[in-house]
C-alpha cells in the first residue's frame, strides 16, 4: 500500500464526519441550500447510513416540506427499522396531520430508544388534543424522568391546567422560552378558544422575539378573529424572515384576495361576497342568516353581542386557506368565534353541496361556543349542529352514507367518553364523517328521549368546563355506558335493515342498472321500488329513484314519474337536474305550488343557475308571488344571462304585477337598450308610462 | 348585434357529423345533425335549401359531390352555412375533419367552398382541433367559427350541442329581431360552453372562436317569427322610415353613452324607446 493510497483511505474515513458537521453547520447557519446540499452529498456517498436520511429529512421537516421529510424518515426506516428519530420524525409529521397512526409510531420510537424523551412528550400531545389530560399528565412525567426540564412536558402540564381554567404552576417554569408559550397557544386554538391563543402567542413573541413560527401563527388567529390589519403585519414579518410555510404564504395570499370581495353590513350581520357572485348569493344568504339566527335566538334563550360574520369563497382553496392546520374535516365552513368562513355553492359541483345546512351548522357554533365560552366538546358543538340541520328542514343535512353503513356494520362507533378521538385524531380515512354522524345522531337521541330542552341544558353545563361523562351522568342520569347501549340499541333499530341488506342493495342496483339498458322499465320499477326500500337515503349518482322516474317516464306514465322524484326530493335527493325534471313535471300537471317548492329547494343548493331563476320567477308570476319573482329576476340578471333584454322585461313584469310602476318603467327600458325591438317590452313601456301619464 | 341584416334569396345549409370512433360519440354526433337538420326544416320556409350527411353517408366523397352541386346552384345573392360536427386532428400544420373512409383537410375543404358562388359564407366547425382549420378556410365574406381556439386543443367538444341548442331557445336572440345571428349564437353556444366547464369544476379543453364578429353579426343563420313582414308592406312606408329613424338616433346616443351624464343619457333613451314603441304600434295596427 503506497502512502498515496493511506491519504485517500483515511480521507475517505473522515469525510463523512466532516461532511455531517459541516451540514450541521450550514442548518444552524440559516444557509438551508447548502445544508441540503451537504445532506445530498452525504448520502450519496453513504446510502446505507440512515441516520444522515433522518437529519436531512428533520432538515426539509423544519423548512415546510413535511412530505420529502416523509420520504427520507420512510428511506431510514427501510435501512434500519429500528431507528428511533426516523420513527419519531414519521410520528411527528402524522400528528401535524392529526393522523391516528402517529401514536404507534411514538409508540415504536420510545421502545427502540426509552431515552428519546421527545416521543412522550408526542405521546403527550396527542393525548392532550384528544382531551385525554390523564394519559397526557403521565407521559409528560415520563419526559421528565429522562430529561428534567423537558419544555414540551412543561407546556404540556401547564396547558392541562389552563384547558380546565386553573392557575398553573407550570407556566412559570417555561420561563424565556418562548416555544412553550406556543404549545399553550396550540391548545387553546385547537380547543377554539382563539383569543387566549393569541395572548400566549404574544407571550412566547415577548419572551422569543425571533419564534417565527409563532408570529405566523398569532396572523393567522388574529385573522381567524376578522382582525387584519394586525394579521397582515405578522404574517408578513414571518415571511419577510424566512417562515415561508404553506399557512403563511397561502394567508397573505389570501389576505391579498380580499379586494375582489365586498362586505354586506347589517347591525347584526356582515356577509362577505366574492364581487362577481355578490348580487346573486346575498339575498338568499342574508335572508337565511337572519332565519337562523332568530331561530336560534329563540332556542336557546341567547342573543349574541356583536355582528356574526360570514364570509363565503368561490374558490375552495381560499377556504381551505382558513382550515390550515385545524383537526377534522373543516370540508365546508369553519367557525372561529363569531366568523364563519365557508365555501360558496359556486366552489362545488351543482348538487354536491347544501349551502344553507352548512351556514345553519355553522350559525349554532358561533351560539354554543358564545354560550359556553369556548368550553363546549368538539362531538357535541358539532353534534348539536348537524342535529339543527335536519331541525331546520328534513331533506337538509347529510343521508346515511356507504362508510357510515360500513363503520356501523363493523362497529367502529365509538364510546360517548371517547368520541371526540374520532374528530381529532381518525384511525381510518371516514371516521370523521362517521363521527359528525354519530354526534348529530346522540343529540337527535337525547332530544327525541330527554326532549329538545335538555341539549339547552347541556350547552348551559359544558359552559362550566365539565368533562363529557359527568355531564352525561348528571343531565341524563345514566352512567355512559348505559348511555352507550342504549343509543346503539337506537342506531341498530334505525338503521339494521340498510346495514344487513347493503351488500344485497349493491347487487341489486347493478341489477337495475342492466335491466334499464335494456329497456326492461316495468322490472327497473318493481326491483328498484325493493331496492328503495333497503336503503332509501341513498340519493347520490346512480340512486335508484333516479332510474324507476326514468323508466316511468320511458313508459310514458308522468304520474309514476313524479311521485318517484317526490320521493327522491323528500328524502333529500339534491341533483338540480334531477330537481328541475320533477319541477317540470308537476308544473305539466298543474301543480304549480309544487313545482314552486321544488326549484325553491335548489336555492339553498345551487343557486349559480340562470335557468333555476327564470324557471321559478316564471312560476311565481303564475301563481300571482309576483314579490318574490321580482327577487328570482333580480337574481337572474345579477348572473348575466344570454338573454339580457328577456330578463330585464320579465323583472319589469314582476315589477308591474306588484304595483311598482317606476321600477318597472326603469327595467322595461334596460330591457329596450339591449332590444330597442323587443315588442313585449315596448308595449309594457307605453303601458306603464302611460298609467304614469293618467 | 344593431347591424342590419341582409335579406338573401336562398340559404344553402351543409349539416355533417362525422365519423364518431364508438358508438357513444357516433350516437352523439348524429343525434345532432338530426337535430340540426328538423330543426332547419321544421317551418318549411322555403328559402332554405338543407342537406345533412351522418353516419356512413358522411364521406368525403359524399361531401364532394354536395358541395360541388350547391356550386353549380347558389348564385352570388344565395348565403351559404356549412356546419362540421364530429372529431377533428390537427398534426401541427394541418387540420383534417375525421370522416368514414378517407378524411377530408382544411385546405381541401377550401377549395371546394371556393367554388361556391353564394355572396355570403358561414362555416362553424364544431369539431376537436377546429382552430387549426381557421387559417385555411379564413376569405372575404366568408365567417369562420371553430369550437376550439387552435389545432392543439383535441379533446372531444361539446360547442356543437349549444350551437344547436341556439336555434332552438329563444333567449339566443338577444336583440329580439326574430332572427338569430351568426353571432348570436355563437355567443350562446360560447356562453354555455363555458359554464359547462365551469359547473363541472372541470379544466375548459375548447375555447370558441369567431374570426370576424362584425360579419357573424349581420348573417342571418336562422329566422322565426313574422320578422321584417312590416318592412315589406308599401302601405307602412312612412311609419317604417320613421322608426328607422328613431333607431338610428338610439343607436347614436348608445354610442355617446360613456360620454354623457348617465341620468341625461337615461332620459334621453327613455324618450326615443318610447317613441320607438309607438311608431312600431302604429305599425302593427
Amino acid at each position: 500500500m503506497t502512502w498515496r493510497v493511506l491519504v485517500f483511505l483515511c480521507c475517505a474515513f473522515a469525510l463523512p464526519a466532516q461532511t455531517i458537521e459541516r451540514a450541521e453547520a450550514l442548518w444552524r447557519a440559516h444557509d438551508y441550500e447548502g445544508a441540503n446540499n451537504a445532506f445530498k452529498a452525504l448520502v450519496a456517498a453513504q446510502p446505507k447510513n440512515a441516520n444522515y436520511r433522518v437529519r436531512w429529512g428533520d432538515l426539509f421537516y423544519e423548512r415546510f416540506n413535511p412530505g420529502e421529510a416523509q420520504k427520507l424518515y420512510e428511506e431510514a426506516l427501510e435501512i434500519d427499522p429500528k431507528n428511533a428519530n426516523a420513527l419519531l420524525g414519521e410520528a411527528q409529521i402524522l400528528a401535524d396531520g392529526f393522523d391516528g397512526k402517529a401514536i404507534e409510531y411514538a409508540k415504536k420510537a420510545v421502545e427502540s430508544n426509552p431515552k428519546l424523551y421527545q416521543a412522550h412528550e408526542l405521546m403527550a400531545r396527542i393525548a392532550l388534543e384528544d382531551d385525554n389530560s390523564k394519559v397526557a399528565a403521565s407521559e409528560a412525567d415520563e419526559a421528565f424522568s429522562i430529561q428534567s426540564d423537558a419544555l414540551e412536558a412543561t407546556a404540556i402540564k401547564a396547558s392541562i391546567d389552563l384547558l380546565a381554567d386553573k392557575e398553573s404552576p407550570w407556566v412559570a417554569k417555561i420561563g424565556n422560552r418562548g416555544k412553550g408559550y406556543e404549545t399553550i397557544a396550540h391548545f387553546y386554538m385547537i380547543n377554539r378558544r382563539y383569543e387566549d391563543s393569541i395572548q400566549y402567542l404574544r407571550k412566547a413573541i415577548a419572551a422569543t422575539p425571533d419564534l417565527w413560527s409563532a408570529h405566523s401563527e398569532l396572523g393567522i388567529n388574529l385573522m381567524r378573529l376578522g382582525r387584519e390589519g394586525e394579521a397582515r403585519k405578522e404574517l408578513q414579518l414571518a415571511y419577510d424572515n424566512h417562515y415561508r410555510d404553506a399557512a403563511t404564504a397561502n394567508s397573505l395570499t389570501l389576505m391579498d384576495s380580499y379586494s375582489k370581495f365586498q362586505t354586506f353590513e347589517t347591525p347584526t350581520t356582515a356577509l362577505r361576497l366574492n364581487k362577481k357572485e355578490a348580487d346573486v348569493l346575498r339575498p338568499y344568504f342574508e335572508e337565511e342568516m337572519k332565519r337562523a339566527m332568530a331561530t336560534y335566538e329563540k332556542k336557546y334563550k341567547y342573543a349574541l353581542k356583536g355582528a356574526v360574520q360570514v364570509e363565503v369563497y368561490p374558490d375552495h382553496e381560499d377556504f381551505a386557506v382558513r382550515t390550515m392546520g385545524l383537526p377534522g374535516l373543516g370540508a365546508l365552513g369553519v367557525t372561529f368565534d363569531n366568523y364563519i368562513a365557508m365555501d360558496s355553492p359556486s366552489g362545488r359541483p351543482p348538487g354536491s353541496f347544501h349551502w344553507a345546512s352548512t351556514l345553519w351548522h355553522e350559525m349554532s357554533h358561533v351560539y354554543v361556543i358564545k354560550m359556553t365560552n369556548d368550553r363546549v366538546p368538539r362531538w357535541f358543538t358539532e353534534g348539536l349542529s348537524v342535529h339543527e340541520e335536519t331541525a331546520a328542514s328534513p331533506d337538509w343535512g347529510d343521508r346515511l352514507s356507504p362508510e357510515i353503513i360500513a363503520a356501523i356494520r363493523d362497529k367502529k362507533l365509538l364510546p360517548i367518553a371517547d368520541i371526540d378521538r374520532g374528530f381529532v385524531h381518525p384511525t381510518y380515512p371516514s371516521q370523521v364523517i362517521v363521527s359528525y354522524y354519530q354526534a348529530g345522531k346522540i343529540c337527535d337521541y337525547i332530544s327525541e328521549r330527554w326532549g329538545e330542552g335538555k341539549l339547552l341544558d347541556i350547552i348551559h353545563e359544558f359552559a362550566k368546563n365539565r368533562p363529557t361523562i359527568d355531564v352525561i351522568r348528571e343531565q341524563l342520569g345514566v352512567e355512559p355506558e348505559a348511555f352507550d347501549k342504549d343509543f346503539l340499541a337506537m342506531i341498530d333499530k334505525e338503521t339494521s335493515k340498510t346495514v344487513a341488506g347493503f351488500a344485497d342493495w349493491t347487487k341489486q342496483v347493478r341489477e337495475i342498472n342492466q335491466l334499464a339498458k335494456d329497456g326492461k322499465y316495468d322490472e327497473v320499477i318493481a326491483k328498484g321500488r325493493a331496492a328503495e326500500g333497503l336503503y332509501p337515503d341513498y340519493v347520490e349518482s346512480g340512486n335508484v329513484y333516479s332510474f324507476i322516474a326514468d323508466a316511468c317516464l320511458k313508459k310514458e306514465d308522468k304520474a309514476c314519474a313524479m311521485d318517484e322524484l317526490g320521493r327522491y326530493s323528500k328524502i333529500g335527493g339534491r341533483d338540480p337536474e334531477t330537481m328541475k325534471k320533477y319541477a317540470k313535471l308537476l308544473q305539466d300537471a298543474g301543480k304549480l305550488k309544487e313545482a314552486e317548492a321544488a326549484l325553491e329547494r335548489l336555492n339553498y343548493i345551487f343557486p349559480v343557475d340562470a335557468e333555476l331563476h327564470e324557471r321559478l320567477g316564471g312560476l311565481l308570476m303564475q301563481t300571482g308571488d309576483a314579490k318574490r319573482a321580482v327577487l328570482e329576476y333580480q337574481a337572474l340578471i345579477a348572473m348575466h344571462p344570454i338573454d339580457m333584454a328577456g330578463s330585464h322585461y320579465n323583472l319589469a313584469r314582476a315589477y308591474q304585477a306588484a304595483g311598482q310602476k317606476d321600477q318597472a318603467r326603469e327595467e322595461a327600458v334596460s330591457a329596450l337598450e339591449a332590444a330597442p325591438n323587443f315588442r313585449p317590452a315596448q308595449k309594457l313601456l307605453l303601458e306603464v308610462s302611460r298609467d304614469g301619464e293618467k | 348585434m344593431a347591424a342590419a341584416s341582409p335579406v338573401f334569396a336562398s340559404t344553402y345549409f351543409v349539416t355533417v357529423a362525422g365519423l364518431g370512433g364508438e358508438p357513444d360519440y357516433e350516437q352523439r354526433f348524429a343525434a345532432l345533425a338530426t337535430d340540426m337538420d328538423k330543426l332547419l326544416r321544421a317551418d318549411g320556409q322555403t328559402d332554405r335549401i338543407v342537406e345533412t350527411l351522418k353516419g356512413p353517408e358522411a364521406t368525403r366523397a359524399k361531401l364532394e359531390a354536395t358541395l360541388n352541386r350547391i356550386a353549380g346552384q347558389a348564385k352570388a345573392q344565395d348565403a351559404f352555412v356549412l356546419m362540421m360536427i364530429g372529431h377533428g386532428t390537427f398534426d401541427g400544420t394541418e387540420y383534417k375533419f375525421n370522416l368514414p373512409g378517407p378524411d377530408i383537410s382544411a385546405p381541401e375543404l377550401a377549395v371546394l367552398l371556393n367554388r361556391i358562388p353564394a355572396g355570403r359564407q358561414l362555416v362553424v366547425d364544431m369539431t376537436s382541433a377546429s382552430g387549426g382549420a381557421a387559417s385555411a378556410l379564413k376569405k372575404d365574406n366568408r365567417t369562420v367559427i371553430t369550437a376550439t381556439k387552435s389545432g392543439t386543443e383535441k379533446n372531444a367538444t361539446v360547442f356543437a350541442r349549444f350551437f344547436v341548442e341556439a336555434l332552438r331557445d329563444p333567449a339566443a336572440d338577444v336583440d329580439k329581431n326574430e332572427i338569430i345571428s351568426a353571432l348570436e349564437a355563437f355567443q350562446y353556444a360560447e356562453k354555455k360552453t363555458a359554464q359547462f366547464y365551469s359547473e363541472a369544476k372541470r379544466l375548459a379543453t375548447e375555447h370558441p372562436q369567431v374570426d370576424d364578429a362584425q360579419h357573424a353579426s349581420s348573417f342571418p343563420l336562422f329566422r322565426f317569427g313574422s320578422a321584417s313582414a312590416a318592412v315589406t308592406d308599401p302601405a307602412k312606408r312612412e311609419l317604417v322610415a320613421k322608426k328607422d329613424e328613431i333607431e338610428n338616433k338610439i343607436d347614436a346616443l348608445k354610442y355617446q353613452k360613456t360620454l354623457m351624464n348617465p341620468d341625461d343619457y337615461k332620459r334621453q333613451l327613455t324618450t326615443l324607446l318610447i317613441e320607438l314603441a309607438k311608431a312600431q304600434e302604429a305599425i302593427d295596427k
